[in-house]
């Protein structure tokens, strides 16, 4: 966790688990959609989570905003935060009142964020339900920091007097990452903003989103499947497979030496300028969440898989400064 | 919301229609302030004139003037109408919003209460209300007890549309921006639903109005309380059908169904307004 003098991170997940419990007709399930999570996010950082569908990266989104409803359940770690050495801790016992937190200190860019506006309100009503208040401005100045807030996003004041459904899908994109990053939240989390976009518009947007994290000087979690994105976008990577994290270092490195199978999979399907050959599809589908296989979750597909990867679960390891793996082949020593 | 009214009329002849029938009948029923007698003073005109003049709709056989009996009949009976709506629909909207969003065993509790109401007949109850209250029976108790039984099929149309902008992004934000339920529930979810409402207050107007002249025909309500049905009980108490005395039936009933089809288009051509597709093309509000 630690490295050395760098200041604290601004979020520290450690070992979080996350379930979803039902009880139906007397059978008991646990989707075990989040494992056994640990990681951290550096102040001005902006990290990536990357996964196919299905791998949890999305519930361990929200477990980090805080928004649980049943039948998800956090089952045990923590969720801590430092704004500017004020200490948040969500799943403590003494957990504070997420509501003076939320969009001031920690905001959310939610899946299909094209739809967080209402549609029967005019975008300046949006405005004011979901941010005003936390603010703390007179109505006239919180109008007037919002506007030039919009102009950031090359977004023209008018779209505020516009009902969403006279925008664009790209304009509704940029008004929704507005509305998240409107009061200089120092973390934002982005769950996969920009899925609904063309390549262009996607271009701009990420653009858009990197600016203003950098201008607001904030940390932002970014979700996507697409690595391409991510390669785009993220300082750091971290690679979820069947509710865990696998591997996890700075962008570049993963991209370049991947030392999961997994990964390697992922990177190797993103196309290439020049390469011809038919990309190989990963054999096999990600487990069910509620049975997940025993020792690696990933021994079923994987192309290095060994007796031990059926029986241990392997932990994350260090294998340099910065990058972290979960895999018995990449591990050196764990070999048999 | 003027814009949308003026193009509604200019161009939905069944809005328009309907707007000119209402308006005929409210005008009626203003009249009722200039009246010369009151409605319950009885021979205070000659009995049994024809439609002419001085009374143009003619007297009955209580020696009162017909056309003035209407206008506070009417008056009364819209009254009603407004007023079993206003409550009814205040219930259907707090239940249906608040069963919709807070789902769980708030939703089962609601909606159980909500299912009853549904299923049990409505008439009987009435009728045995009127025999339960007897003397004490009054133009607003009936409207209160029309108004908690005439809220549940509303609600439940509420609740489902409740039940799916749940699920929607804008109120997962707005939660997590922290709004409160309340505010969730009336500035984001109430405009969606209040289209809906517009169109079945309509119909719940109706409904009350119909049920409360049949009541009043048999004579189940406070019949010293001058409304269409009680105009033609006493009507019927006087035979005046058999009498000849065609006007003191006629013309209330006229009324009331002037009434019903002025209603019925209003809420048809509101679904004109409600459904987004023909609104955003049309109106674009």
């Amino acid at each position: 966790m630690s490295e050395g003098a760098a200041p604290a991170p601004v979020l520290t997940v450690t070992a979080l688990r996350a379930y979803y419990q039902t009880r139906l007709f007397g059978i008991d399930r646990d989707v075990r959609a989040v494992d056994n999570v640990t990681l951290h996010v550096n102040a001005n950082e902006i990290y990536g989570l990357a996964g196919e569908s299905s791998c949890g990266k999305t519930t361990l989104i929200k477990t980090i905003a805080g928004a649980i409803r049943p039948p998800l359940k956090v089952q045990g770690g923590s969720v801590e935060f430092n704004f500017h050495g004020r200490r948040v801790s969500l799943y403590d016992k003494n957990a504070p009142d997420l509501a003076d937190i939320r969009w001031r200190h920690l905001s959310y860019i939610m899946q299909g964020s094209m739809s967080v506006l209402n549609p029967l309100r005019r975008v300046r009503n949006s405005f004011v339900d979901f941010a005003f208040r936390h603010i703390h401005k007179p109505m006239a100045e919180f109008l007037d920091t919002v506007r030039a807030h919009l102009l950031r996003l090359h977004l023209q004041p008018e779209v505020l007097d516009a009902y969403p459904h006279e925008l664009s899908g790209g304009m509704r994109q940029r008004v929704a990452i507005a509305l998240a990053t409107v009061c200089r939240p120092e973390f934002i989390i982005a769950d996969e903003p920009t899925t609904a976009l063309d390549v262009i518009v996607q271009k701009g947007v990420l653009t858009m989103i990197r600016e203003v994290q950098r201008e607001i000087g904030s940390s932002l979690i970014f979700v996507t499947h697409d690595m391409a994105v991510h390669a785009n976008l993220c300082d750091r990577l971290g690679v979820m497979y069947a509710g865990r994290l696998v591997e996890e270092g700075p962008t570049a490195e993963i991209l370049r030496e991947p030392r999961h199978p997994y990964t390697a999979h992922l990177i190797a399907s993103l196309p290439r300028i020049g390469d011809v050959a038919p990309k190989k599809a990963l054999e096999g589908t990600p487990p069910s969440l509620a049975d997940p296989p025993l020792g690696c979750r990933f021994h079923p597909r994987c192309p290095l898989a060994m007796d031990i990867c059926k029986r241990e679960n392997p932990q994350m390891e260090w294998v340099g400064p910065v990058h972290r793996v979960a895999c018995f082949a990449a591990q050196p020593g764990k070999r048999q | 919301m003027w814009q949308v009214l003026r193009d509604l009329l200019r161009y939905n002849r069944e809005f328009a229609v309907g707007v000119f029938l209402l308006s005929f009948v409210i005008l009626i029923a203003a009249l009722s302030f200039l009246a010369p007698h009151s409605p319950l003073d009885s021979y205070v005109v000659p009995p049994d004139l024809p439609p002419g003049w001085p009374y143009v709709l003619g007297t009955n056989s209580r020696g009162q003037d017909v056309f003035w009996q209407l206008t506070c009949a009417i008056r009364n009976t819209l009254l009603f109408g407004f007023a079993v709506a206003l409550i009814s629909r205040v219930l259907s909207l707090v239940i249906g919003l608040i069963a919709g969003y807070a789902g769980g065993w708030v939703d089962r509790a609601l909606m159980s209460v909500n299912d009853t109401f549904i299923v049990i007949p409505l008439f009987p109850i009435l009728v045995l209300f009127y025999f339960v209250m007897r003397d004490r029976m009054s133009w607003m108790t009936l409207a209160l007890a029309m108004a908690f039984l005439g809220w549940s099929y509303d609600a439940r149309l509420i609740r489902s549309v409740a039940l799916s902008l749940r699920a929607r992004e804008f109120t997962e934000t707005s939660i997590f921006s922290g709004m409160s339920m309340r505010q969730i529930l009336i500035q984001e979810h109430l405009p969606y639903v209040l289209p809906i409402v517009f169109s079945t207050t309509m119909n719940n107007i109706n409904w009350s109005i119909g049920l409360e002249v049949t009541l009043s025909v048999l004579g189940f309500t406070d019949i010293n309380t001058p409304t269409i049905g009680v105009m033609i009980y006493w009507a019927n108490q006087h035979t005046a059908l058999v009498a000849g005395i065609w006007w003191w039936i006629f013309f209330p009933v006229a009324l009331v169904v002037v009434t019903f089809i002025g209603l019925f288009l209003l809420a048809v051509s509101m679904n004109e307004y409600i459904d987004p597709r023909s609104r955003l093309g049309r109106v674009g509000a």
